[in-house]
């Protein structure tokens, strides 16, 4: 019997503004339809985190708790290192990706460190950049939405993808992917939505303890409701449908 | 007579619009009156003998008002409201235009109105409310950009021009340190429930953030008990059984506002037994688990407006539901918004529909919930959902978001809420 498969929820109490830290959720349930043991553990501000993890996911959260949940993320940092050198999945989204990164300029001009996972920096948008956002990438065509009021920039070299429609990253491109770290502001369930890409990150958080992950058929039938649920979005957009 | 003829001029704009569509154009007098005579809204509002009485904060504003409404009429009073659609500011000055006589006055002893926080921030410099009623500070869809910490300034500056009292839910941290920034002459009314009703609700009552402490007897007035529709709450006049519009801790936390804001308006003439009796008689609220029979169906109609109350109306279903259809509209502009609610309890969805049904279901899959069927055509759905027999457990539930329920009771013909007329 192999070790369960330990998807770890970074501060859902402070970063899950908008349903994000629900991709634990979809990762762990995927993994089970796949024949996976699976378990989430959150993980919240002073908590210690687990010995062993396969991985990660970060959410988003308000402006307001920001320095909150940077400080809360401080102690961690070494750990969360370590655990990327040695290729452990990481999504971050949003307000999660932007603390991995360089740092952040808030509304009001003040920049904050980030913790410097992974390369680029949050620069100020003229405006709040709300809407659909989609992105050709190497997982196929992905649909989310977007709601922040800043871009991003150093990630020119690895994005997730280019974007097809919605502002990313605000240079033609969103996301980024530096080694086994996925960075987007695509928020809420992305993966759910977006099953291609919650499926290579099974795949990797698997293939590093010699195991294969397979999509399993309870998978396959959720996936038509998701491509349903984008295929309306492409219409409104005036795209092709998949 | 001063506003005399912004009066005029808004009454004939109001049956102008009124003859051009029927029912509607109720906020363009009020958006005429506004503009000739800017002082109208505030001169009004601050005319009345007993004062003013504002309601605000995140959720619970419409119920809180109502039982308010009903507890001061009890006692006698002739009370001015506004219906809880025209809370803004044109449509508050054309509701008052309806009954304004030329000098601008309105007869009555004294006005209760419900503001939104934005709106009510706005409009609050020119007010001189007697009391202020705060029920808490959420986390909703609109607001979510905005920090909890800008709704509670926004509250906090409706709260600094009260004359008489504030009225603070004692379970909402940022309520209750706003309650300490007030100016030392004005009184502070508590409500807050028990530690054993809130731990009833393992997620909290929704609020963006919880007191650690809770009230103890005395302190103000607690919900000791809820059970389906019945709470029990203890005043410092006596404990009390309360009939809830509906079921659900938040009515129960609705009625202890009510109450203690009626208890700081009428002073040595609040009456414990008149009171609860009247707050008891508020009809069961369209949406918000009330039972209506439709198409000679039993079926219960449940409003989720943000993941705070949908959580806590999946926690409070009926197990074992056998009927459930769920209906999310276009008003969920980015389904996401609901995804930190576990429905895992509702176990079983007969039909998901709304335009956002595929998204709704993609949630409800990834919580276990087995989706029989996806429609998106809700008539459709409903018709479907209507013509199955009736359950052997539980009533046919219906789901829904704001516009879904607005759709759901076009399409049955359903009469509108008695909150909704004004
Ligand atoms: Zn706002």
């Amino acid at each position: 019997m192999t070790r369960p498969l330990t998807v770890v929820s970074l501060l859902p109490e402070l970063l899950d503004t908008n349903g994000d830290a629900s991709n634990a959720r979809v990762l762990a349930q995927r993994a089970r339809w796949a024949g996976h043991g699976a378990s989430v553990v959150p993980v919240t501000a002073g908590e210690a985190l687990p010995a062993a993890v396969d991985a990660v996911v970060l959410g988003s959260g308000v402006d307001a708790d920001f320095e909150a949940a940077r400080g809360a993320l401080l102690p961690l940092a070494e750990t969360l290192r370590e655990w990327v050198s040695a290729g452990v999945p990481v999504l971050a989204v949003g307000t999660g990706w932007e603390l991995l990164s360089w740092g952040v300029e808030l509304a009001d001009g003040h920049v904050i460190e980030g913790l410097g996972v992974i390369p680029g920096r949050a620069v100020r948008s003229p405006a709040r950049l709300t809407g659909d956002l989609v992105v050709s990438s190497r997982f196929g065509r992905l649909i989310g939405f977007e709601n922040h009021a800043r871009y991003y920039v150093g990630a020119e070299g690895s994005p997730l993808g280019r974007t097809v429609s919605g502002t990313g990253n605000g240079s033609g491109i969103e996301g980024v992917i530096v080694g086994s770290v996925i960075g987007t502001h695509m928020h809420g369930p992305v993966l759910a939505r977006n099953p291609a890409l919650g499926d290579h990150i099974l795949t990797v958080a698997l293939g590093r303890d010699g195991r294969s992950y397979a999509r399993g058929g309870r998978s396959a039938e959720v996936d038509e409701i998701a491509k349903a649920a984008r295929n309306q979005i492409a219409v409104r957009l005036g795209l092709a449908t998949e | 007579m001063r506003y005399a003829p912004a009066i005029l001029i808004g009454r004939v704009v109001r049956r102008v619009a009124r003859w051009r569509k029927p029912g509607g154009g109720s906020a363009i007098p009020g958006l005429i009156v506004n503009r000739i005579a800017p002082g109208f809204l505030a001169s009004t509002l601050n005319s009345f003998p007993e004062g003013l009485v504002i309601v605000t904060g995140s959720s619970g504003k419409s119920t809180t008002t109502k039982m308010l409404v009903a507890v001061l009429r009890a006692n006698g009073k002739k009370v001015f409201t506004n219906p809880s659609t025209a809370n803004i500011s044109q449509g508050l000055t054309s509701a008052l235009l309806e009954q304004a006589d030329l000098t601008g006055r309105i007869p009555g002893d004294l006005a209760v109105l419900e503001m939104d926080e934005g709106h009510g921030a706005l409009v609050a410099a020119t007010l001189r409310p007697r009391v202020v009623a705060l029920t808490n500070v959420m986390v909703d869809q609109i607001d979510r950009f905005h920090d909890s910490q800008m709704v509670a300034a926004m509250l906090g500056r409706i709260a600094s021009r009260a004359t008489q009292a504030v009225v603070i839910n004692a379970d909402d941290e940022y309520l209750s340190r706003l309650a300490g920034t007030l100016a030392p002459a004005i009184q502070v009314e508590r409500y807050g429930v028990t530690a054993e009703v809130l731990a009833e609700n393992p997620r909290g009552l929704g609020y963006a953030q919880t007191s650690s402490r809770r009230l103890v007897s005395g302190e103000g007035i607690v919900v000791t008990q809820v059970n389906g529709r019945h709470a029990e709450l203890e005043l410092p006049e006596g404990r009390a059984t309360v009939e809830l519009p509906a079921r659900g801790t938040h009515y129960a936390v609705d009625a202890a506002t009510a109450l203690a804001t009626a208890r700081a308006v009428l002073g040595d003439a609040f009456d414990l037994q008149s009171a609860v009796k009247a707050v008891s008689a508020i009809p069961p609220v369209f949406g918000r688990g009330e039972i209506a029979t439709v198409q000679g169906k039993r079926v219960e109609f449940v409003l989720v407006q943000n993941p705070a109350s949908f959580q806590l109306n999946v926690d409070s279903l009926e197990p074992d539901t056998e009927q459930v259809l769920v209906a999310v509209g276009s008003d969920v502009r980015d389904p996401s918004y609901f995804w930190p609610v576990d429905t895992s309890g509702i176990g079983r969805v007969l039909i998901a529909s709304g335009s956002k049904a595929h998204d709704i279901a993609l949630q409800l899959a990834y919580d276990d919930v087995t989706v029989e069927r996806i429609e998106p055509d809700l008539g459709l759905a409903l018709d479907d959902f209507l013509a199955l027999p009736d359950p052997a457990r539980g009533l046919k539930t219906i789901i829904f978001s704001a516009d879904s329920m607005r759709r759901t009771r076009a399409h049955l013909g359903l009469a509108t809420n008695s909150e909704e007329l004004a």
